[in-house]
């Protein structure tokens, strides 16, 4: 797995989208200065969350948005799997873990006649003690909810196998 | 052709002919089955068009890729594109969509607003 690892960028959605176009490159961050969501929404990224972009392989545009579904179901399943507890999928691709937000899902795609560039963007919120005020009520973390320290390495891997692993599975 | 099976302790009449219009008829018990022959290649066929649906892209148009909702538009009537410029941003789900020209040309018509919604296959720019 080719990880280019960053301290602080404004988004890795944005750095992966300047990068080679080289399928399941992982851009990485361990803190972003202006994280988006869906139409340009602010994701809270400070140091100690999980800031991901996967380049992904060309693929028709049916398949990345089953794709984009299909990772909050990567996601959920990591967590349940290293940590025991249980996550809630908000469809289409929120996870969220006691009614709070952990997880934020961005695919962005260059479409002409067909697809010509897609990125995934993940924010996983994980090593976060604390959210501002504003955000308490509808965000948490992982380390908040396991009141363990989360390793973000082994974290990424499995994510993104997963939905390597899904991506095989549906695109035939 | 007419047979007789025993399965446990059933006996079944079975009588088997093909029809003109070539499919099979199979009667078990005096109730009728129709069996029509499907060829490979139409199967293979059906199975291409399930995972890619039909774009309907032609010259000179950009239609959408996906159903979703128009968000940002950077392209108005009179403008000259070129191939790979961006003209719109599509919102569909949890994707964003980055509109492109596919070829060099004017906006003749520009049929779409912002926060517009629309279908896979929609047209949304004629150029000239």
């Amino acid at each position: 797995m080719e990880i280019k690892k960053y301290k602080k960028v404004s988004s890795t959605n944005v750095l992966a989208k300047k990068a080679p176009n080289k399928p399941w490159l992982i851009v990485l961050a361990e803190e972003q200065t202006a994280g988006y969501g869906r139409k340009k929404d602010y994701w809270f990224s400070p140091k100690g969350g999980l800031y991901f972009s996967i380049i992904l392989p060309k693929s028709n545009i049916e398949d990345l948005q089953t794709l984009t579904l299909l990772a909050a179901f990567a996601i959920a399943e990591t967590i349940k799997e290293n940590l025991r507890i249980k996550p809630f999928i908000k469809l289409p691709n929120d996870v969220y873990i006691n009614n709070k937000k952990v997880a934020g899902i961005l695919t962005e795609n260059v479409v002409g006649k067909d697809v010509k560039f897609s990125v995934m963007g993940i924010g996983l919120n994980t090593n976060i003690s604390k959210f501002p005020k504003k955000l308490e009520g509808s965000a948490t973390s992982l380390q908040l909810e396991s009141k363990k320290k989360i390793n973000n390495k082994k974290i990424l891997v499995e994510i993104v196998k997963k939905i390597k692993k899904q991506l095989e599975i549906i695109s035939v | 052709m007419k047979l007789n099976l025993n399965i446990g302790n059933k006996k079944y009449d079975i009588e088997l002919n093909k029809t003109s219009g070539g499919s099979i008829n199979i009667k078990v018990d005096g109730e009728e089955f129709l069996f029509q022959e499907t060829k490979k290649e139409k199967k293979e066929l059906s199975l291409a068009k399930t995972s890619l649906p039909k774009r309907n892209f032609s010259e000179k148009e950009i239609k959408a890729p996906i159903s979703g909702i128009i968000s940002e538009i950077f392209a108005k009537e009179g403008d000259v594109v070129k191939q790979g410029e961006k003209v719109a941003l599509l919102s569909a789900m949890k994707m964003e969509n980055e509109i492109i020209s596919d070829f060099d040309g004017k906006i003749k018509t520009a049929l779409i607003k912002q926060e517009q919604t629309v279908k896979e296959g929609e047209l949304l720019f004629l150029l000239d």
